[in-house]
């Protein structure tokens, strides 16, 4: 069942960024952008299974641990969600600049000129 | 376990990332003093070089050289591997990167030296390096980023009108390509069960023994394929590439267009010829026009396919611009399809000889490409410096006026062309030469190959001939009269231009060094066997017990 649920999820999250990247207005565009990154961050937590305890390795090394999820997915994202931050930023820093320079955050007027 | 001298020796791998790191972040520190900072940045670039060279050095004779960080063996920590390939990739971009390098130092102006340039620029190595040299897929991804955060800033660098839209194109461009590529190496991890590179191939080798369906993993190896076409700009990804090109600094351009690209056709290289070419499918892939069970069969064809469409968009681009950073700009399109059409025989056939001659052929063009591209971004910079414009109608003339710079332009065009005795000969004669080969053997496409190549000729004698014809000889136009005299910059270009011809003229070791990396790319079994994710396989003990033995964990 939440195998469903994340999949319906992700699968709205990707079709909302992308919906939102090919819009003219450039603060949409970057909210696109990061729906679609932060789209990609939950489908990578999924990609390490569903079930199974926390990966806690109680009373020291090669004690018996039973099934875990796997924690690597989630060092993953942590990796992906901080340059995901950093790239929004500059995004959305950009995103001025272009409202500075051309007036406006139509891309189809930007284009235009 | 290797003892600690072996440790001490294979710190020569990380050497490369570390000096770019290091100068990055001096050059940070001392922006407040303009005069050290310049200074410690051109010191990194010249101890990038060596260091590079040392890793050479140490590769040749060793073959392999592994380093697993903080000793974690793979596949639990991240490993990153020097081959002969990652060497040859590597030699390529210390080379380029100092000359560009002595180029913008004398090229951008004080202000924009100051704040950002030479941090940027060192730290834009260091993430071309790390790709050069890991061994592990979720970290390349990372080294991607590295790489390409400088590079959306270098984009933007002059943040003008022409500069922002540029940028926005390319920074969205390049978020959604990174969202694809987290997405490929998560669905890869899921149906691998592994990220070290290796260690996929080790286990595609074998699908059943480790419970791996081939099929979802072609499919995401070519959503993966997707994002490293999107770097290396092969059509159709290609569409970023003139804005940004033209947008950012000339020797900026240069970079993006001599390293950045072939950071993309190295991740091809390494991924699919010599990892996932591991994979077959077990029922064949069962599409029209594609058959064969290799993944290689599925993507040869779609290299083609790519490789000979980026020749005519490229081609037809570059023929049809007025601006000499355009003309290069749509020209680099058409060069990658010159260096992605021998991959696609590559994958199409199966005589051993005629696959490592495919990938010489690759690389070769690859390395004179970078030489030769970057060659004349820096020309186009040194002409902007000098005239004031690069919108060839206003040209005209510049052989009488700046012979010197005239005649680095003319032998980086014949470069491209593929003139003899220059280094585009040998990489135009090795392409030519695999698709001959490969037609004589009996492959299906290679005529289409050979066709394609001769097509993707015509069109850069076309337009580089244009653009000399036009921009360099002719009557003096008034803006060539007035033009300066930029003798740094003429003199860097000046020295890659004799760099072109010295590596045509002595091509025999540079052949040496493709051979050797096209051979490392095939050498799958080499490769896995250096990085050796076996080793802590558990076997008759539970895991938890091998993951007591490994070094840095206290028993």
């Amino acid at each position: 069942m939440t195998q469903v649920l994340l999949a319906v999820v992700l699968g709205l999250l990707f079709a909302l960024g992308t919906f939102l990247v090919l819009r003219t207005d450039v603060v949409r565009v970057v909210w696109g952008v990061t729906l679609m990154s932060q789209a990609a961050n939950v489908y990578l937590v999924t990609m390490g299974g569903l079930t199974g305890g926390a990966p806690v390795l109680e009373g020291g090394h090669g004690g018996e641990t039973g099934a875990v999820t796997d924690p690597l997915v989630q060092a993953l994202v942590l990796t992906a969600i901080v340059i995901g931050f950093g790239t929004t930023a500059f995004a959305l820093v950009l995103t001025y600049r272009v409202h500075e320079e051309h007036g406006t955050i139509d891309l189809g007027e930007v284009r235009a000129e | 376990m290797s003892t600690a001298t072996a440790f001490t020796d294979t710190h020569v791998v990380i050497a490369p990332m570390l000096v770019a790191l290091v100068t990055a972040i001096l050059t940070l520190v001392t922006r407040r003093s303009g005069r050290t900072q310049r200074a410690l940045s051109l010191l990194g670039g010249v101890a990038y070089l060596v260091a590079v060279a040392r890793l050479g050095l140490a590769v040749l004779p060793d073959g392999v050289l592994v380093y697993q960080l903080s000793g974690w063996p793979a596949p639990f920590g991240i490993t990153l591997v020097a081959d002969a390939l990652a060497a040859f990739m590597l030699g390529l971009a210390a080379v380029v990167s100092l000359a560009i390098l002595v180029f913008s130092l004398s090229y951008v102006d004080d202000q924009g030296q100051r704040v950002s340039y030479h941090p940027l620029y060192h730290f834009m190595l260091t993430g071309v390096s790390g790709a050069f040299l890991t061994g592990d897929v979720f970290n390349l991804f990372v080294w991607f980023e590295v790489m390409l955060m400088p590079s959306y800033v270098f984009v933007v660098f002059y943040s003008g009108r022409r500069h922002t839209a540029a940028a926005l194109q390319y920074t969205v461009l390049n978020l959604v390509g990174s969202a694809l590529m987290l997405v490929a190496i998560g669905g890869l991890y899921a149906t691998t069960g592994t990220l070290n590179m290796a260690d996929i191939a080790r286990r595609l080798a074998a699908p059943a023994e480790f419970g791996i369906d081939s099929g979802p993993v072609l499919g995401l190896a070519a959503v993966l394929f997707v994002v490293f076409a999107l770097k290396a700009g092969i059509v159709p990804f290609q569409f970023w590439v003139p804005p940004a090109y033209r947008a950012a600094p000339a020797p900026v351009s240069a970079f993006l267009a001599g390293v950045t690209k072939k950071v993309g056709v190295y991740a091809i290289v390494r991924l699919y010829f010599t990892v996932f070419a591991a994979g077959t499918l077990e029922a064949g892939l069962g599409l029209p026009g594609l058959s064969g069970r290799s993944f290689l069969a599925f993507f040869g064809p779609v290299l083609f396919v790519m490789a000979l469409a980026s020749m005519v968009v490229g081609g037809v681009g570059a023929v049809s611009r007025d601006d000499l950073d355009d003309v290069f700009a749509y020209s680099s399109i058409g060069q990658v399809g010159f260096i992605v059409l021998p991959l696609a025989v590559v994958a199409t056939v199966a005589d051993p000889a005629i696959r490592v001659l495919g990938l010489v052929a690759a690389l070769v063009y690859s390395l004179n490409h970078a030489v030769a591209k970057s060659l004349l971004f820096l020309v186009s910079g040194a002409v902007f410096e000098a005239v004031g414009t690069l919108k060839i109608p206003q040209l005209g003339g510049l052989t009488s006026r700046r012979p010197v710079l005239s005649g680095s332009f003319f032998v980086g065009a014949l470069a491209l062309v593929g003139i003899p005795p220059l280094s585009g000969f040998f990489g135009k004669l090795l392409v030519f030469d695999t698709g001959a080969r490969a037609h004589a053997a009996g492959a299906s496409l290679a005529w289409l190959a050979l066709a394609g190549a001769l097509v993707g000729a015509v069109f850069t004698i076309a337009y580089l001939s244009r653009a000399w014809s036009r921009a360099f000889w002719g009557e003096v136009s008034p803006a060539v009269d007035r033009a300066g005299r930029p003798v740094v910059l003429v003199a860097v270009v000046a020295a890659l231009a004799a760099l072109v011809v010295a590596i045509g003229v002595g091509f025999d070791p540079v052949y040496g060094a493709a051979e050797a990396a096209a051979e490392a790319a095939l050498d799958r079994e080499g490769y896995v066997e250096a990085v050796d994710p076996a080793r802590f396989e558990p076997t008759d003990e539970s895991s938890a017990h091998a993951l007591g033995r490994l070094p840095g964990v206290a028993p």
